[in-house]
């Protein structure tokens, strides 16, 4: 098992609060109907929010930097442990967007204003968990104890995006960002695209600068 | 990392150590500690010494000075170092609500050369229960704990941070009992303290220091000849003197 794997392990083992893993479940939001399913995407990085302040409370940046890894290794941990429950939450909201898909003509599901689980929904789920990763991990570690305020922030910055989201469809000539039919597939594939590689590059650099940061904090 | 032990080099080699803060600054900190030696490193509160063995790890960033364990130098090995030191604030004060046994099956995979059999051995000759939490221990058990997880990696040198602090006489005497059994064994450990007696009974070296600036740093006897003011002066007597004597210069 090489160090990257050891640091996944002491993340989900030693680290991770059980609401992390509960919190997955807000996945399920795409279900609700009526009901806004990124709001189930905040929830998610609410529960990888938890495990921050659980390793917090227990020591774990101190005890991660006393282990024979290099010391920004303790933000990479971080990092991949967000990735690993994001991963697993976006496969789940991938799961249920097929589900709600299969059942698009039949009521509760054949009518809704808001975003349905389509594509382009799937690529903003990734938009909220690169907010998650480059405005409050990114922020937390200018200290790597604060986490009020980088949370706040995010939370503002995570509403602000689903709320565009929400009304963008409405925008004459959007509305194909919402259907779940086969008319607008390209425009919703380019979202969901354009969302992976706005993930990638802001997870990269996220934990770049935060490596940065890190290196720079006394204890 | 125990292959790379250089044996004609100190364990540990500090040079020129220098930090600032607004209000205390590190002067140019320089000491060695030879394998098989326990170097007690003394001063009063607020003297330097946290910071000082915070420094050698990183976990402060010093403005100045070099830090090479077993002759190498830290910020180029550190993951090979970390491998071959022990590294305690005092007591294990990390996953509280965790069981030893579940900390200790994650800790042992970072350290190519852990050694289940002496954990085994240490749990059993420490009385510590795997099943307990770290929240459930005492002060002392919880500087067990820390010392039976760094010596099962075979740590060379450990580093500690006041160990014997808030510990009654027993546990405290328990714990300078095993330090000498561990040097013995030619592990090398460094560890600071405002208890002089704990110096008394088992160290070979001493480092003095006072505001940030070294003030002595030799073996112990040569300390005490040097500054034995009186017939039958404790070594507390003599660093107590010291202190006031520097208090009334100021």
């Amino acid at each position: 098992m090489n160090n990257t794997a050891k640091l996944i392990s002491k993340e989900l083992r030693l680290s991770a609060s059980p609401l992390s893993y509960f919190f997955i479940l807000g996945s399920a939001f795409c279900m609700i109907p009526n009901y806004p399913s990124l709001v189930g995407a905040f929830f998610v990085c609410l529960g990888i929010f938890y495990s921050f302040q659980n390793a917090r409370e227990s020591n774990d940046t101190l005890y991660t930097v006393l282990l024979p890894v290099v010391k920004s290794d303790a933000v990479k941990a971080k990092f991949l442990f967000a990735a690993v429950i994001q991963a697993i939450a976006f496969a789940a909201f991938c799961a249920f967007s097929l589900l709600r898909t299969a059942l698009s003509d039949y009521p509760p599901y054949d009518i809704s204003a808001l975003m349905r689980p389509n594509l382009a929904m799937l690529g903003y789920v990734l938009i909220v968990f690169s907010l998650f990763n480059s405005v409050f991990i990114c922020g937390f570690y200018k200290t790597a104890y604060k986490l009020g305020k980088p949370f706040i922030l995010f939370s503002v910055f995570a509403f602000l995006f689903i709320t565009v989201a929400e009304i963008v469809h409405h925008v004459p000539g959007l509305e194909m960002i919402n259907s779940v039919e086969t008319d607008g597939i390209p425009l919703r594939l380019a979202i969901l695209l354009a969302s992976a590689a706005i993930y990638a590059v802001s997870f990269f650099v996220g934990m770049s600068v935060s490596k940065k940061r890190f290196e720079r904090i006394d204890f | 990392m125990t292959q790379t032990v250089n044996k004609n080099v100190p364990a540990l080699e500090i040079a020129g150590l220098c930090k600032e803060y607004p209000k205390f600054k590190l002067k140019s900190v320089s000491f060695s500690v030879n394998e098989g030696e326990i170097c007690g490193f003394v001063g009063r509160n607020g003297a330097g010494k946290s910071t000082t063995l915070k420094s050698l790890l990183g976990l402060v960033h010093p403005s100045a000075g070099s830090v090479r364990f077993f002759g190498l130098d830290v910020k180029e090995h550190e993951n090979r170092i970390k491998q071959a030191i022990g590294f305690s604030g005092g007591a294990v004060d990390y996953y509280k609500r965790k069981k030893i046994k579940d900390i200790v099956s994650v800790t042992k995979t970072f350290y190519e050369t852990w050694d289940d059999g002496r954990y085994k051995d240490l749990l059993e000759k420490f009385e510590l229960d795997e099943e307990k939490t770290p929240s459930e221990l005492s002060e002392g058990m919880k500087v067990k704990l820390n010392l039976a997880l760094a010596l099962s990696h075979r740590a060379r040198l450990l580093i500690l941070d006041e160990p014997t602090s808030g510990l009654d006489p027993f546990s405290r005497a328990e714990i300078l009992d095993l330090f000498r059994d561990l040097a013995k064994e030619n592990v090398a450990i460094l560890f600071s303290t405002h208890i002089i007696s704990d110096l008394e009974k088992c160290a070979d070296r001493i480092v003095f220091i006072r505001k940030g600036e070294i003030v002595a740093a030799e073996e112990k006897r040569d300390f005490i000849s040097r500054f034995t003011g009186e017939e039958n002066e404790s070594l507390e007597d003599i660093i107590v003197r010291l202190e006031r004597k520097a208090d009334d210069h100021e």
